[in-house]
């Protein structure tokens, strides 16, 4: 099968051009077809192949280089070095604005956005009420684009690129400035998409929207390629990437702050836990964890326990003041608690629990620690928890 | 040429129409009359203070002689200035969707000659009423040297275009340098009068060609032909194509100058 894009070593280089001494010292390199040296390496060495019906999601950090990538793909950039083969229909929606003229009107904009994607004009006058429909912002296609939100430039770019019939989209992380229900709209439409065997490469922060849409994903990281594979595999690693990197943040930041001041996490663990790896327990089996929080004063802090899924969403969360519970005193700083899942409902899957260090009141959140286990277990159950049910069977 | 068919091309025209001139009510009105408005100007001062005589203006007197070039001249030289910073001007569309970037340029030339064109014609009219003797055959022998015109306009924006991108002051330097070229082409004086050594330098001088064959043609009715009349459409299209290859060449760095 013929792969839609191949790029192969792709490389991007900005020269430095802040000065016009520069500019023109990088002008004459380009004239006479010198290496320019002095500038910014975007991205170095990056290979992918995209073959039809694949959906790949590009992540990384703020400056990886993955706006640089997708704008390398839809040819709007050239690479400093390697090739880029694109054989398909693409139709790209690249950051705010998608290339919007502010002074014209929506309708104006809208024609012109569907002349650069190759839509004839009376392809475009076939369309032209469906797609108003689709973004459907009323009367203000009529305004100049000056006057949108940035919800609706995006609404209005994303109903052209919908209409232009692509068998590539690129979409550069604009779905998130939509509200809620375009949002649910628009992931619809690119399921729908996916599902007739087009393909996609989107770049988004939410790896639930990654996980969701795409099947690959490639984790860009300083303009280099750091993983590149299945979706899961490869988000999975990024967040635990994120999740160390915030982690020695604040212990840095604790750290600084000494040991006087607020109340703190100073141990967590999950019972029944190997060192350095996630916990895994069985479907229906208990949860056990211990949570040691220092107090500055010695007066008893408060602890607050909260189970997530993997991706944020809160299960349960209880604090040890509602239940009145004390906490066993370990020395003068030091408090401990301990708590007990038992045989929680939750449906296989990854999840973490939280530890919070909260002041003796229980009103101020000191401190977070966090660990990640995952519900081992086979079941076409959907949803996050097992609701206890019976079914009436009408005898 | 086969820019002329691209949707996006039409585009970039009709948007490019409608801002300059239609959308502000004077707009169209401008463009009649700021040409007008100059040409009393300089017929008022070359045949009233200098009272210049234009030994070949033929029998309707210097203010034909003198539209007939002035047009044309208006048209290709804002054509020049205004595309000089076109493509630095829609930076936020070339860092964004992926388009030939050379429609940028062609199309503000485009639209410049459209309007400008619709001026000249309707000048004539004028002139015809006033008297003047229009060669209308001629006129339609004008048109491919218009068209040339055209395409001459064309190169120099695209060469202008993408230069300025990596040098910001060509758009400063250009008004001076188009001034400098309206008054070394016979426009306002003939060529006639000048010294045998400048007048052969000045055969060197494209738009010189152009005003000269137009008027020929148009006010004259002198369809004579010489190689001269092929020397200059040869460099036209080469400018034309040399800037195409020039602009293309570089267009692919822009969005790193932009």
């Amino acid at each position: 099968m013929e792969p839609l894009v191949r790029i192969k070593g792709v490389s991007k280089f900005y020269p430095r051009i802040n000065r016009p001494r520069e500019r023109l010292r990088a002008f004459a390199s380009l004239m006479t077809g010198n290496e320019i040296t002095e500038g910014a390496e975007v991205l170095q060495d990056v290979s992918l192949e995209v073959n039809p019906g694949q959906s790949f999601g590009i992540i990384g950090e703020n400056g990886a280089g993955k706006s640089t990538l997708l704008k390398i793909i839809t040819g709007v950039i050239t690479p400093s070095h390697g090739s880029v083969e694109v054989n398909a229909r693409v139709a790209a929606l690249l950051e705010l604005g998608a290339g919007f003229q502010p002074e014209f009107s929506g309708v104006d904009n809208v024609r012109m956005k569907a002349a650069l994607l190759g839509m004839s004009a009376s392809r475009l006058d076939r369309h032209l009420d469906q797609i108003l429909a689709f973004a459907d912002i009323g009367d203000y296609v009529y305004e100049p684009v000056k006057h949108y939100s940035s919800g609706m430039v995006v609404r209005l770019g994303f109903a052209v690129v919908a209409a232009s019939d692509p068998q590539l989209l690129i979409t550069d992380e604009v779905l998130a400035v939509g509200d809620e229900s375009f949002q649910k709209k628009c992931i619809k439409w690119i399921e729908s998409f996916l599902e007739q065997g087009n393909t996609l490469l989107m770049v988004s922060h939410s790896m639930y929207l990654v996980q969701k849409l795409c099947r690959q994903a490639l984790w860009l990281h300083e303009g280099r390629t750091r993983e590149i594979g299945d979706v899961f595999p490869v988000t999975q690693s990024y967040l635990a990437y994120h999740e160390e990197r915030s982690a020695a943040e604040s212990r840095q930041r604790r750290s600084q702050r000494g040991d006087s001041g607020l109340y703190r996490v100073s141990d967590f663990s999950l019972v029944g836990s190997a060192d350095g790896k996630d916990l895994e327990v069985a479907g229906g089996g208990d949860l056990q964890a211990e949570l040691v929080l220092h107090s500055p004063d010695g007066r008893p802090p408060v602890a607050l326990f909260g189970v997530m899924r993997a991706d944020g969403t809160p299960v349960y969360g209880v604090a040890s003041d509602y239940d009145d519970i004390a906490a066993e005193q370990l020395d003068d700083h030091h408090y401990r608690f301990r708590i007990r899942f038992n045989s929680p409902a939750l449906l296989p899957g990854s999840y973490s629990l939280r530890g919070h260090a909260m002041d003796p009141q229980g009103i101020r959140l000191c401190d977070t620690a966090e660990l990640r286990f995952s519900v081992s277990g086979e079941t076409r159950e959907m949803g996050i928890i097992r609701l206890p049910h019976s079914w009436e069977t009408g005898e | 040429m086969n820019f002329l068919t691209n949707n996006v091309f039409r585009q970039l025209v009709s948007r490019a129409i409608r801002t300059d001139y239609l959308e502000n009510l004077t707009g169209f009105a401008w463009l009649i009359l700021q040409p007008l408005i100059l040409l009393a100007v300089y017929a008022f001062v070359f045949t009233t203070i200098f009272k210049s005589r234009v030994p070949d203006a033929g029998m309707g007197g210097f203010v034909p002689y003198l539209a007939v070039a002035f047009w044309p001249w208006t048209a290709f030289s804002e054509a020049v200035l205004r595309s000089s910073n076109c493509v630095s001007a829609n930076a936020a569309l070339i860092g964004k969707v992926a388009f030939p970037s050379e429609l940028l340029p062609l199309s503000t030339v485009t639209a410049t000659f459209v309007m400008n064109m619709a001026g000249y014609l309707a000048v004539l009219l004028v002139l015809q009423l006033m008297g003047a003797p229009i060669h209308w055959f001629g006129v339609i022998l004008a048109l491919p040297v218009l068209v040339l015109l055209y395409l001459f306009a064309c190169g120099l924006a695209l060469f202008v275009s993408a230069l300025q991108v990596f040098i910001r002051d060509v758009s400063q330097i250009l008004p001076p340098l188009m001034t400098f070229w309206f008054f070394t082409t016979p426009i306002l004086y003939s060529s006639s009068v000048l010294p045998d050594r400048f007048a052969t330098l000045m055969r060197f001088n494209p738009m010189s060609w152009y005003v000269e064959r137009l008027r020929s043609f148009v006010l004259l009715g002198n369809y004579d032909f010489s190689l001269y009349d092929l020397a200059i459409p040869a460099l036209t299209l080469l400018v034309f194509w040399g800037s195409l290859v020039f602009f293309r060449r570089f267009s692919a760095h822009f969005e790193d100058f932009l």
